[in-house]
C-alpha cells in the first residue's frame, strides 16, 4: 500500500494531507459537505490527487491508513444538535448536572442567567438504588422501577440515555444492572454506563462526561458506518482509524461504543503534530505549541517528548459550558485571534477582544459588512498581509476600510493609524503571551528552554514578538502551518487508554489490589489492540501513571510509574519520589513527610504506526529570489520590506528580518533583529 | 513617519503598554490563585475555592487582584499597612502569618501570608495568600464561634502580623504552636504550606516584571493603573442619579438579641463628583458574641453590594476606594471591632447582610437599578463537620463542607444563579463533590435535590435554595451550623417576592423531625439525620411583568408549579404533549389573568 491519507473535517474546511512511500506529503482542500461528509472528502482528496499528478481512484485503491479526524462531535454539542438523551441517577440527586460544581466569572456581574444543564431536568429519572463510599449496597436497584423507566424512555421516544449512578465505580453492580435492564427493555435506545467509559471519582465529572457520550452515539454511529461504507464503495480498502482527543487514533468500532473520544479531538493532534516537526529538525523535546485561527488561539504542550493531558476539557467555555473528563490532549484556547475586536473603554483603555467579528461578517477588511477593527484589519494596516494575496489570492481584502475603523480609534487615542494598530496587536499579543504561560510556568515550565512551534493561518503573524515577550530562543513554523491539524494525524499513534478507581495510601499501600488493578487494565489494553491486524507488526510501548495527592489533598496530580507491577518497598518508594517530583515541579513545595494517596490508575498502549517525518516536497530554486517589497511597519517605522514566496526560497538560505515570507496557507513575518532559516525539510527555523 | 509623533511623555506610559503590564500583573494573581487552590490540603480551600490572592503595592493600595473573593480583598491593604508598622526591619526572605481581625484582617479563621517584595532593595510589592482554615484551635471544633462572648471564649490563636519566615527559613517556633493547637495539624501545615507556596510564586514573577520593565516604569505602570480604575469608577457613578438612600436590615434573632441584629447604611450618590459614601456610622455597638463585623468586612462588604450594581468590568483595585468611601466607627457592631470582642463570623452572617443591605439599597433609585437580597445563611450543606472516622483507625477529622445551594438574587436582567451560595462568595466558591464528601468524612449523604416552587418570584426570579438530608456512618458526628435567613429571609426589591426562608429539622431515630435554631450546633448519632433547607434569592420587578415563556420554561423544567404560575405569575400553562417542552401557555386566558389580578392588586 502506497499512501496515507488523513483527512481533518472542520466546519468550514476538509483537509487532507496524503504521504507517499517516499515520504513526500502534499495536501487538499475543500469545503465541508455537512450532510454528506464523504463529498468534501472526495474533494480534497482529488485536489490532493491532482497535486499527486494521479487520479483520485488510484489514492483511494493504493492507499492502507484513513486516519479520520472530525469536528462533528464537538459542533453537535456545541449547537445542541445531539439525540433525544434520558439522564439516570441514583434516587435523591436529581441535580448532578444542573448545579454541577459551581464557580463563575464575572465577581460582580449579575447580568446573565445560569446556565442550563446538559440534559434537561424534565428528562432526568431517579431510580431507587444506592452504593456506599465504601462499595457497601445500602440500597439494592428497584428493578419493577428500573424497567417501567425503561418503558417510559421507549414511549418518549427518547434515543439515548446516560446512567451514572453514585459510586459505581466502588461497586458498579447496580449501574451494570440498570444498563442490562434498559437493553432488555429498550433495545434501540443507545446508552453509556459511567464506570464503564470514565471511572473516576465526582459524580458530576462522570455525569456530564456519560451524559456527553450517550447524545451523540446515535449520530456518531451513524455518521462513522456512513463514512466507512461510502470510502469502501469508492474503492477504499485499507485501514480506517478515527483519531481521538487523546492525541492518537484508534480503529472505528471502539469510537462507535465511546464516541466521546472524539470530542476536541481536532485542537489535540495540533502538539502531536507540533512533538514531529521539533523532532524533525532535532529541536528536542520540550515544545510549547500554538494554533492560531480566527476566532481562538490554541496552545498545547510537549514536555520531554510527552504530550500534556488534562481531564477538565470544557465544551462553551469553563463553569458555564459542559465538561468532559475524558484524559484528552491539553489544549487551553482563549479568545484571541484574527476576528478579535478593538474597542476602547470608558477609562480611555484600548482593549482587544473577546467580542469576535467571526467569519461573519468578518474583519472591516473582508468588505462584508463588519464595521469593527480587528486584529487582522491592524494586520492589513502595518503591511503584513498583503490585500491581493489573502488565501493564496482567493480573497481580496479593502485595506481603505481597515485603514478608516482603525482611524477611528486611533483619533481618540491621539495616535497615528499605524501606531494604533500596532497597539492592537500587541494586545492581542499579550492575551497569547497569558494563554501559553498559563499552560507553561503555572505548572512550572520554563518557555525559555523550549521550541515554540507556530501554526494555523495568523499563526505567522505575530509568532516572533510572542516568542520574545516569552524568552523562546527558537520557532519553528512548518510547512504544513496551514493545516497543522490533519498533519499532526500523519504522526499520530494508535493509543488505547484504560483506567482503574484503586483507593489506597503509601503508608498502608495495598501492593495486591494495585496490581490486580494494573493486570486488569493491561487485559484489557491487550484485548482492545488484539483485533489490529497492523497492530501485530507495529512497535509498540505501554505506560503507566497514577492520580495521586497528599492525603487529605484535594485534587491530584498524575504521577508516571516506573512499573506495572509492584513488587517491593523500593517500587512504593520510587511511586513516592515520582509524586514529590511531580508536585514540587508544580506547587513549588514538597512534603517530605506526607502520605501519598492513590486514586485512579492508567495504562496507555501506544502502537507506533505514526510516520516519523516527511520528506522535502519536491525541488527549490538555487538562490532566493526577493518577489516584491512593501513599506510594513515595525516599531512606529515603516520599512520597505522584502516579500517571499515561500517555494521561491533556496534551502539553507537564511532570510534577515524585516521581511515577509507568504506561503498559500500562511503568512510569516520576520520581525527586525530576527532571522529565518529554510531548512532541509522545507520548514522555516526562526532565531529571536 | 518616526516616533516623534507619540504624545506619551517620558514619565507616562501608552494605554498600550498600560494594558500588556496589568493583564500580566493579573496573570500573576492566577497562577498564585491556582497554587494555593490545587495544592491545598482541606476542603474548604482546595475543594470550595474558600481563598483568595492579592497584589498591594508597597505604599499599600490594592493593585490586583484576579478572581478574588471580594469579601477577601478589598481590605488587603490594611494587613500590609499593619505589617509595616510592626516591622520596620522588614526584609527580603520574610514571610508573614496574619489573621487578626483588629489589624485589617478578615475574622480569625482566615489565614493570611503576606510576603514583602523587594526588587533593588526597595518594598515594592506584597503578595497576599488568604485561605479559610478547617480549623484555627478554636475553643469549639468550628472555625465559626456564633457565640463566643469574647476573643478568649473563642479560642483560637490569633497572629497579629507575626513572622514565620526569614530569610527564607521556616521560624519554627510558630510551626510547633501551630501543630499543637490546631486540630489536624497535617491538614493546617499543608495548607500553610500552599499559601507559602502560593506567595513565593507571586514573589518570583513580580521580580522578573521588575526586571523586564525596570523599577521606574512599573512604578509609573501602578500610579497609571490606579488612576485609571479610578477613572473607570468615576464613570460609572457619573451615571447614576443623584440620591441619598437610607436603608435597614436585619440579622436573625439569636439567643441574647431576640430582635435580630439591625443593621442600617446611609448612601450618599454624587454623580458630579463620581463619588459614592456608605455611612455604617449609624449602627449599635459591638454585641458580646461572635456577629461583629469588623473592619475588613465592613470595606469589603459594603463595597462590594455597590461594585455589584455597577459596571462589573472595573478594575477591581484602589482606585475604587478613592470614589467610593467608607465612614465608620470605633465600637459598631459594623465598623472598627472593639478588642477583646469577637468577629469570629465576621465574614458571614451579618457580613452577608452587609453586602444585601447596599446592593437592594441600590435599588431604590429604580427599575434598572441594584439587585435584589441573595440567599443567606449557611445551613446544613456548609456546616463544621467533626468527629472521629472509623476507616482510618479512629483518626479525628473536622472541615467545613460546602454542599449548600442558596440561590442567588434576581438582577434587573436575569434571574439569580444558581450555585450562588452566600452574598460574600457570590457564586464564585466550588461546591463539594457528593462523592469526595463521603470519602473524606464518615458521613452519608442521603439526599440534595431543588424543589419545585421554592424560589422567590418576580419579573426575574430568585435562584430556588436546595435540600439536603445527610447523616453520620457509624460514629457520632458533630455538626456545626451559623445559619441565618430563617426569621427574617431574603426581600425582593421592586416587587420581586421575599425567599421563603431557611430551614434545618433534626430527623429523629423514630423518624419525626424537630425543628433546631439558625445557629445551631448537634451530634448526631447513626440513624438521626439533619434535614436543611437553603434560602432562595430575593426577586428583582413583579411576577406580573415575567416573561410568560420564562414561566412556561420555569413549569417545565420543574423550577416551579402550575398552580403557581397561574396563581402568582398570572400565566395559563397547560400540559400539552405535542410541544418539545410537554406544556404550553394558554395566551388569552393568561391576559385575562393577568389583568383581572392586577385589577385586584390595585383594589
Amino acid at each position: 500500500m502506497k499512501y496515507k491519507i488523513s483527512v481533518d473535517t472542520g466546519g468550514t474546511f476538509t483537509d487532507v494531507v496524503v504521504q507517499n512511500e517516499l515520504g513526500q506529503v502534499f495536501i487538499g482542500k475543500s469545503l465541508t459537505t455537512p450532510d454528506r461528509i464523504f463529498e468534501g472528502m472526495l474533494g480534497a482528496l482529488s485536489a490532493a490527487a491532482d497535486e499527486m499528478r494521479i487520479p483520485v481512484g488510484e489514492l483511494l485503491t493504493e492507499s492502507g491508513l484513513l486516519i479520520y479526524g472530525t469536528t462533528r462531535s464537538t459542533n453537535a454539542i456545541i449547537q445542541g444538535k445531539t439525540a433525544k438523551t434520558a439522564f439516570i441517577t441514583t434516587a435523591g440527586f436529581p441535580d448532578i448536572l444542573v448545579t454541577r460544581e459551581g464557580g463563575k466569572f464575572g465577581t460582580h456581574d449579575f447580568s446573565f442567567d445560569f446556565p442550563k444543564p446538559y440534559i434537561p431536568r424534565r428528562y432526568t429519572y431517579e431510580i431507587d438504588e444506592r452504593v456506599s463510599s465504601e462499595g457497601e449496597i445500602v440500597t439494592p436497584l428497584n428493578e419493577a422501577q428500573a424497567r417501567s423507566v425503561a418503558r417510559q424512555l421507549v414511549s418518549e421516544g427518547f434515543e439515548a440515555a446516560a446512567i451514572c449512578l453514585l459510586w459505581s465505580i466502588a461497586n458498579p453492580a447496580n449501574e451494570k444492572r440498570m444498563g442490562e435492564i434498559l437493553a432488555e427493555e429498550a433495545p434501540g435506545i443507545a446508552f453509556s454506563l459511567s464506570h464503564v467509559l470514565v471511572p473516576i471519582i465526582r459524580e458530576y465529572r462522570r455525569a456530564s462526561t456519560t451524559a456527553i457520550d450517550a447524545s451523540i452515539k446515535p449520530l456518531m454511529q451513524g455518521h462513522l458506518r456512513e463514512m466507512q461504507a461510502d470510502l469502501r464503495a469508492a474503492g477504499f480498502r485499507g485501514n480506517i482509524f478515527v483519531s481521538t482527543s487523546a492525541g492518537g487514533c484508534t480503529h472505528v468500532d471502539e469510537i462507535v461504543e465511546k464516541p466521546v473520544h472524539t470530542v476536541k479531538s481536532g485542537p489535540a493532534m495540533a502538539p502531536v503534530a507540533g512533538r514531529a516537526f521539533s523532532d524533525m529538525e532535532a529541536l528536542g523535546g520540550d515544545v510549547i505549541v500554538c494554533d492560531t485561527g480566527g476566532t481562538t488561539f490554541d496552545v498545547g504542550l510537549v514536555r520531554e517528548g510527552k504530550l500534556k493531558y488534562s481531564r477538565e476539557t470544557w465544551l462553551g467555555g469553563q463553569w458555564m459550558g459542559h465538561l468532559t473528563a475524558m484524559p484528552s490532549v491539553d489544549v487551553r484556547s482563549v479568545g484571541a485571534g484574527g476576528g478579535s475586536i478593538a474597542w476602547l473603554d470608558d477609562g480611555g483603555l484600548l482593549r482587544v477582544g473577546p467580542i469576535s467579528a467571526g467569519s461573519v461578517p468578518g474583519p472591516v477588511c473582508y468588505g462584508r459588512g463588519g464595521d469593527k477593527p480587528t486584529v487582522t484589519d491592524a494586520a492589513v494596516v502595518l503591511g503584513y498581509i498583503d490585500p491581493a494575496y489573502f488565501l493564496g489570492g482567493r480573497m481580496k481584502l479593502d485595506i481603505a476600510a481597515a485603514r478608516a475603523a482603525i482611524g477611528e480609534l486611533s483619533a481618540r487615542l491621539e495616535m497615528s493609524v499605524e501606531q494604533a494598530a500596532e497597539a492592537i496587536m500587541k494586545i492581542a499579543n499579550e492575551h497569547m503571551i497569558n494563554a501559553i504561560q498559563d499552560i507553561t510556568v503555572a505548572e512550572g515550565f520554563n518557555p525559555a528552554e523550549a521550541v515554540l512551534v507556530a501554526g494555523g493561518g495568523a499563526g505567522g503573524l505575530n509568532i516572533v514578538p510572542i516568542a520574545r515577550e516569552l524568552g523562546v530562543k527558537t520557532v519553528l513554523v512548518p510547512r504544513t502551518a496551514g493545516a497543522l491539524s490533519a498533519s499532526g494525524m500523519q504522526f499520530s499513534d494508535i493509543v488505547f487508554e484504560e483506567s482503574a478507581n484503586r483507593v489506597t495510601t503509601s503508608d498502608r499501600f495495598d501492593r495486591d489490589r494495585v496490581n490486580e488493578a494494573l493486570q486488569d487494565i493491561d487485559a484489557r489494553l491487550t484485548q482492545a489492540a488484539s483485533g489490529l491486524a497492523l497492530a501485530s507488526e507495529a512497535p509498540s510501548s505501554r505506560e503507566y501513571t497514577v492520580e495521586a495527592r497528599y492525603f487529605t489533598q484535594v485534587w491530584e496530580l498524575d504521577a508516571p510509574l516506573a512499573t506495572s507491577m509492584f513488587t517491593s518497598q523500593g517500587d512504593v518508594d520510587d511511586l513516592v519520589e515520582s509524586f514529590h517530583r511531580a508536585h514540587e515541579r508544580v506547587f513549588a513545595v514538597r512534603d517530605e513527610t506526607g502520605k501519598v494517596e492513590c486514586l485512579n490508575w492508567r495504562g496507555r498502549l501506544t502502537i507506533g504506526l505514526g510516520t516519523k517525518s516527511i520528506a522535502p516536497d519536491g525541488e527549490r530554486p538555487q538562490a532566493s529570489a526577493i518577489a516584491a517589497t512593501r513599506p510594513s511597519f515595525f516599531d512606529n517605522d515603516s520599512v520597505d520590506v522584502p516579500i517571499y514566496k515561500g517555494t521561491s526560497l533556496a534551502v539553507n538560505s537564511k532570510i534577515q528580518g524585516p521581511a515577509i515570507i507568504e506561503e498559500p496557507t500562511t503568512t510569516i513575518v520576520i520581525y527586525p533583529g530576527s532571522t529565518a532559516w529554510l531548512t532541509p525539510s522545507h520548514n522555516y527555523l526562526i532565531s529571536l | 513617519m518616526n516616533s516623534n509623533t507619540s504624545k506619551s511623555e517620558p514619565d507616562t506610559i501608552d494605554p498600550m503598554l498600560l494594558s500588556v503590564m496589568s493583564n500580566r500583573v493579573d496573570g500573576i494573581v492566577r497562577e498564585m490563585t491556582s497554587t494555593l487552590l490545587r495544592a491545598s490540603r482541606s476542603a474548604v480551600i482546595a475543594s470550595a475555592r474558600d481563598m483568595s490572592c492579592a497584589i498591594v503595592t508597597g505604599d499599600n493600595e490594592l493593585l490586583a487582584s484576579a478572581e478574588s473573593l471580594p469579601v477577601h480583598i478589598f481590605g488587603s491593604h490594611l494587613q500590609t499597612i499593619s505589617m509595616q508598622q510592626l516591622h520596620p526591619d522588614l526584609a527580603e526572605g520574610d514571610a508573614f502569618l496574619h489573621n487578626d481581625p483588629y489589624m485589617g484582617n478578615t475574622h480569625p479563621a482566615d489565614h493570611t501570608i503576606l510576603i514583602p517584595v523587594f526588587f533593588d532593595g526597595e518594598h515594592m510589592f506584597t503578595v497576599c495568600s488568604k485561605a479559610h482554615q478547617a480549623d484555627t484551635g478554636n475553643a469549639t471544633p468550628t472555625t465559626y464561634a456564633p457565640y463566643a462572648k469574647d476573643v478568649y471564649e473563642e479560642g483560637g490563636l490569633i497572629f497579629p502580623c507575626v513572622r514565620v519566615q526569614r530569610n527564607f527559613t521556616m521560624v519554627e517556633d510558630i510551626v510547633r504552636m501551630c501543630r499543637r493547637r490546631i486540630r489536624v495539624p497535617d491538614q493546617w501545615y499543608g495548607d500553610f504550606l500552599a499559601a507559602i507556596g502560593s506567595c513565593r510564586v507571586g514573589e518570583r514573577r513580580l521580580i522578573e516584571f521588575c526586571k523586564k520593565y525596570g523599577k521606574d516604569k512599573v512604578k509609573t505602570f501602578i500610579k497609571q493603573w490606579l488612576d485609571y480604575s479610578e477613572r473607570r469608577a468615576t464613570q460609572a457613578i457619573k451615571q447614576l442619579p443623584r440620591a441619598t438612600i437610607k436603608h435597614t436590615g436585619a440579622h436573625d434573632p439569636i439567643p441574647g438579641l431576640p430582635q435580630g441584629i439591625p443593621i442600617n447604611c446611609t448612601i450618599d450618590i454624587d454623580p458630579d463628583e463620581g463619588q459614592i459614601v456608605i455611612d455604617l456610622r449609624d449602627n449599635i455597638d459591638c454585641v458580646p458574641n461572635g456577629f461583629n463585623v469588623c473592619e475588613a468586612c465592613s470595606i469589603n462588604n459594603s463595597i462590594a453590594g455597590v461594585m455589584n450594581c455597577l459596571d462589573p468590568d472595573i478594575p477591581r483595585s484602589g482606585g475604587i476606594f478613592r470614589r467610593v468611601k467608607v465612614l465608620l466607627r470605633d465600637g459598631g457592631v459594623i465598623g472598627r471591632t472593639t478588642f477583646p470582642f469577637s468577629a469570629s463570623i465576621a465574614t458571614t452572617n451579618v457580613g452577608d447582610r452587609l453586602v444585601n443591605l447596599t446592593q437592594s439599597a441600590m435599588a431604590q433609585l429604580g427599575d434598572g437599578y441594584g439587585l435584589a437580597e441573595g440567599g443567606v445563611g449557611m445551613g446544613a450543606g456548609w456546616a463544621v463537620v467533626s468527629g472521629k472516622d472509623f476507616r482510618h483507625n479512629g483518626e479525628p477529622y473536622i472541615n467545613q463542607i460546602f454542599v449548600g445551594g442558596n440561590g442567588g438574587p434576581a438582577s434587573p436582567t436575569s434571574d439569580g444563579w444558581l450555585t450562588y451560595g452566600i452574598p460574600v462568595a457570590a457564586g464564585l466558591i466550588y461546591r463539594d463533590s457528593i462523592e469526595l464528601l463521603e470519602v473524606k468524612h464518615p458521613l452519608h449523604m442521603k439526599s440534595m435535590r431543588i424543589q419545585p416552587g421554592t424560589s422567590a418570584p418576580g419579573k426575574f426570579r430568585g435562584a430556588p435554595g436546595a435540600e439536603l438530608i445527610y447523616g453520620p456512618k457509624k460514629d457520632t458526628m458533630t455538626v456545626a451550623i451559623p445559619c441565618d435567613g430563617q426569621e427574617f429571609p431574603p426581600k425582593g426589591v421592586n416587587g420581586g417576592h421575599d425567599s421563603p426562608g431557611a430551614r434545618t429539622f433534626k430527623v429523629n431515630l423514630d423518624g419525626s423531625e424537630e425543628r433546631l435554631p439558625g445557629v445551631t450546633q448537634i451530634d448526631l448519632v447513626p440513624g438521626e439525620w439533619l434535614r436543611g433547607i437553603d434560602n432562595s434569592g430575593g426577586g428583582y420587578g413583579h411576577p406580573f411583568d415575567r416573561d410568560p415563556d420564562r414561566v412556561l420554561y420555569d413549569v417545565a423544567e420543574k423550577w416551579e408549579t402550575i398552580e403557581r404560575a397561574r396563581d402568582i405569575y398570572g400565566v395559563d400553562v397547560r400540559e400539552d404533549k405535542s410541544s418539545q417542552l410537554g406544556f404550553a401557555i394558554d395566551y388569552p386566558a393568561t391576559t385575562a389573568r393577568r389583568a383581572a389580578l392586577m385589577g385586584h392588586a390595585h383594589d
